[in-house]
């Protein structure tokens, strides 16, 4: 309901005649059509059908009131207050047997959506990735306001708040930014997992439910009715109350800015959320409790964190001679894991065509506050890279790393490998481009190969054909080869307007052949640089 | 793993070395050919003898100071020449003693009678540009030292670079717009007849090289980054949350071949996918999980997804506590808190295993998780005399 109204809030607002401004505006309608096995040892795998349409929107509405209008037909910079809209909507449906089917669990068949909760998302979706209206050129061009839905970012991941975000450039080359508002979720109205922090599912959620006899308790599922009411288009199974709760989250960030050659930038971001507490009534049991979650002791403290993290970042160039020295550094500490999970460093060596990036990373998965995979974790890994480009008229990049995996014992295992390519225009009308890679180690062995043809044969279509060759040998399954061949193309049916297919066939020695099918109209279509 | 398996790996780093080291010229203050495109100039002209001979640059441009487009053509026609050399149209041969040179030919290159003579072509640049504002600026201090110079191209134009020296602000992309051009909706043109704007090296670090795509987090880190200042939101969430395979970064048969990078954990899968929710309902529907349809069996070594001995409690390779602490993000792929908690919990009659390491209690870190979230320690420890990071076991 909530979600309707929003939409129909939204198109109210979309139609509105639009002469106090500009606006642009990019839709893309994707159709997709593919399989995916659904692996079966006993008997031949089924196939389930995934037909999926989704619609997308992006829109800026630009200069609200046409308050700079006089600059623009002058040419001359923007200055002063600059009132803009921007926003991203999409919606998803998959029409297929993937997420709308059902599953046969014994003698029973329940729909796939309440067998797997998180299905829920690709059978239907409506997502408004970010929405914002934004307020620049604000006190002398220092200040930005933001309210609505707005992204952050600390270098390793984006994410959204639904609230408000600014930024202010002090006097001093310094800019402060900072944002607060409520986490999007994927329970937010129009909200999307995606920005969500990971390590918990809306599936299996339980409480600690005490029995009479103290200590004797066991760990039951929230959702203990089940109740079936053949929602086509939501779980009618799993109760999951914490993951619905809202996400306080504040966020801010001190940086240099408008200095040439050098950046550097601190930041610090907090998200918690209260505690659900009562989550039934008390005594629905047949003994004495106290319907609290977790557990029926009701231990849990009014609140926990989520996430809480100190990033920094730095940047520079330095020239000597004819080359041209980029270091760089970004960091990333858990306040709420008393740890770094995120360091890497780096320098990029560039001297005429060429590049040279040695770097080295480290990495600690760390999650949601919430999630015990946060006590399972505690194994870091640390990369070592390095990277050439050549960008000159043959095009050509490489790269080769080696990442050692710090085991708790005191030993380590480790992985590497290499991956090159190169891709040459010629004739105006054709591109050619040829990559291989080869990695071993632990998770296994790969290597292989692939071509790519591009041909221009009028101003307005692109054609496009590779052939991808790999072979696989995973540490605990069998080595196999598998190809892909694919065909697109590219047909710009106006200057705002194009119509993109590509058709992919796989085929492998373990599954035979896989076809998989997407054509996307874009309209307002501009080709990426 | 032998050493013989990182060969292929150590030939290249040498060979990547070997190639920088033979580099060639900076191409950072290079002229873009999309910014200033191609000129075709069939004269005769030098900068070095007018101004050695007094003229100004107003002499011959006077319409620059004034002047508030970029697309306004500055270049001196014949009537500018007119008022120092006797040009006679009549007379394509005059020659007066004494006089600056007024045949055709002194001036248009290849002139001849029975000739058209060869135009000027000059493309204006897709340039917000004010002479106008910058009439306090010595000429020299963006076009050069034109005393030096013989016929003006390009290269006495100034590049992106040299602009940067006085607008220091330029480096922030919401100034990109002072000088190029934009689009409907504020974003800057990159599209025109003569090719795309795409950034080289400008030293704002954001040079799109090869393999960018697959491959800019260090450009997209960056301070006062200026990505948006040519592509919108909209273009990042495509990509990296978006509903279409990329087929670029994940090509071919992915579906089939994902499961070496996944166990790794590199490329990290969370840069675009939430495991808990993306993974675990494709695995859970692909009859790779434990709630949907599945025809694993973990007590059946036939149909066992986990190689034998895979859930004990002695640590070692091919045991799963051993892959939990190195990646439990591809646990996280397939499996959800609860089955963790199937032994790991504190429960009475559960098996109560610990997946604390050693020196766990008393750590750093329990004491931080404990103090910033005990809803997680509530996961598995239902009593309040296991609560805490100082608690001992009987």
């Amino acid at each position: 309901m909530l979600r309707g109204c929003v939409v129909a809030i939204a198109l109210a607002v979309s139609v509105a005649p639009a002469h106090a401004y500009e606006f642009w505006l990019r839709s893309q309608t994707i159709g997709q059509a593919y399989q995916l096995r659904e692996y079966r040892l006993v008997g031949p795998d089924l196939f389930l059908g995934r037909r999926r349409y989704s619609q997308t929107l992006a829109l800026r509405i630009w200069d609200v009131g046409d308050l700079s209008r006089d600059r623009r037909q002058a040419r001359l910079p923007d200055r002063g207050l600059r009132i803009s809209w921007q926003s991203y909507l999409r919606v998803d449906h998959d029409f297929g047997s993937y997420a709308s089917g059902r599953i046969t669990l014994g003698s029973v068949r329940r729909d796939a959506l309440d067998v797997i909760p998180e299905l829920d998302e690709t059978l239907i979706g409506l997502d408004l990735m970010y929405g914002y209206l934004e307020l620049g050129g604000i006190a002398d061009d220092r200040v930005t306001l933001r309210v609505g839905r707005v992204l952050a970012d600390d270098g390793w991941g984006t994410t959204a708040v639904d609230g408000v975000g600014a930024r202010v450039e002090l006097p001093q080359p310094i800019a402060i930014s900072a944002s607060a508002g409520v986490r999007v979720r994927a329970s937010s109205p129009l909200g999307n997992s995606s920005y969500e922090l990971d390590g918990t599912s809306g599936a299996a959620c339980r409480e600690y439910v005490e029995a009479a006899t103290p200590g004797a308790g066991s760990w039951k599922l929230i959702d203990r009715n089940r109740t079936i009411t053949d929602s086509r288009f939501s779980s009618d199974f799993e109760y999951c109350p914490q993951r619905d709760v809202l996400q306080p989250t504040i966020g801010v960030a001190v940086a240099t800015s408008r200095i040439r050659r050098f950046g550097a930038e601190l930041g610090y971001r907090r998200t918690w959320s209260s505690t659900v507490g009562l989550i039934g009534p008390v005594d629905r049991l047949d003994h004495p409790d106290r319907g609290l979650y977790p557990n029926d002791f009701g231990q849990a403290p009014d609140r926990g964190i989520n996430e809480e993290r100190l990033h920094a970042r730095v940047h520079a160039e330095l020239t000597r001679g004819s080359v041209r020295i980029q270091p760089f550094a970004n960091t990333r500490f858990s306040l709420l894991h008393a740890a770094f999970d995120r360091v890497d460093g780096g320098v990029r060596l560039l001297r005429g065509e060429h590049s040279l990036e040695p770097s080295v990373e480290y990495f600690l998965p760390t999650f949601d506050g919430d999630s015990i995979f946060n006590v399972f974790s505690i194994e870091p890994t640390t990369d070592v890279r390095l990277r050439y480009r050549h960008d000159g008229l043959v095009r050509a990049h490489a790269s080769t790393w080696l990442r050692r995996y710090a085991h708790a014992t005191g030993d380590s295992s480790v992985s590497g490998g290499i991956e090159a390519g190169i891709e040459h225009a010629f004739a105006r009308k054709w591109r050619t481009r040829a990559d291989a890679l080869w990695d071993d180690g632990y998770g296994g062995r790969r290597i292989g190969t692939s071509g790519e043809l591009g041909w221009r044969p009028t101003s307005t279509m692109w054609l496009r054909g590779r052939v991808i060759v790999l072979g696989v040998a995973p540490d605990d399954r069998p080595k196999y080869v598998t190809s892909a061949t694919v065909v697109s193309t590219t047909w710009r049916l106006g200057d705002a307007a194009a119509l993109h297919a590509i058709f992919e066939a796989d085929v492998d020695e373990l599954y035979d052949t896989q076809l998989r099918m997407i054509a996307v109209l874009d309209l307002a279509f501009a080709p990426e640089p | 793993m032998r050493v013989a398996r990182y060969l292929p790996m150590i030939v290249l780093i040498a060979g990547l070395g070997g190639a920088l080291a033979d580099g060639g010229g900076d191409r950072g203050d290079e002229w873009s050919p999309i910014v200033y495109p191609l000129q075709r100039l069939p004269l005769i002209f030098s900068h070095a003898k007018h101004l050695g001979r007094g003229a100004t640059c107003a002499t011959c441009h006077p319409a620059a100071a004034s002047s508030r487009s970029a697309v306004d053509n500055l270049i001196p026609t014949e009537l500018e020449c007119r008022a120092c050399h006797p040009i006679d149209r009549a007379d394509p041969e005059k020659v007066i003693a004494g006089a600056p040179p007024a045949q055709c030919r002194a001036c248009h290159v290849g002139w001849s009678p029975d000739r058209p003579v060869e135009r000027v072509y000059l493309t204006p640049t897709p340039l917000k540009f004010a002479h106008a504002a910058h009439a306090k600026t010595p000429c020299g201090g963006c076009h050069g030292d034109m005393t030096r110079v013989e016929l003006a191209t390009r290269r006495q134009l100034p590049t992106m670079t040299s602009c940067l020296t006085c607008h220091t602000n330029g480096t922030n992309e919401r100034r990109c717009s002072d000088c190029h051009v934009t689009k409907l909706g504020g974003l800057i043109e990159t599209d025109f007849p003569h090719g795309s704007l795409v950034p080289r090296h400008t030293g704002l670090g954001d040079a799109h090289a090869p393999g960018f795509a697959n491959d800019h987090k260090q450009e997209a880190r960056q301070v006062d980054a200026t990505c948006t200042a040519c592509h919108d939101r909209s273009t990042c969430i495509a990509c990296h949350q978006g509903i279409t395979k990329p087929t670029e970064f994940h090509p071919g048969n992915y579906v089939l071949t994902h499961t070496v990078e996944a166990k790794r954990g590199t490329p990290d899968c969370s840069a675009c996918h939430r495991a808990q929710s993306f993974c675990v309902g494709c695995h859970e529907r692909s009859g790779v999980g434990l709630r949907g349809r599945t025809d694993f069996n973990s007590v059946d070594p036939a149909r066992a997804f986990h190689p034998a001995g895979w859930a004990s409690r002695v640590g070692g390779p091919n045991r799963h506590s051993s892959e939990a602490r190195r990646n439990v993000a591809s646990c996280a792929s397939c499996h959800r808190e609860d089955d963790c908690l199937t032994c790991h919990s504190a429960e009475l009659g559960s098996l109560r295993a610990s997946p604390h390491p050693k020196g766990w209690r008393g750590s750093t870190r329990c004491r931080a998780l404990d103090r910033g979230n005990r809803r997680m320690c509530l996961k598995c420890h239902v009593t309040q005399d296991e609560l805490g990071c100082d608690w001992r076991a009987p």
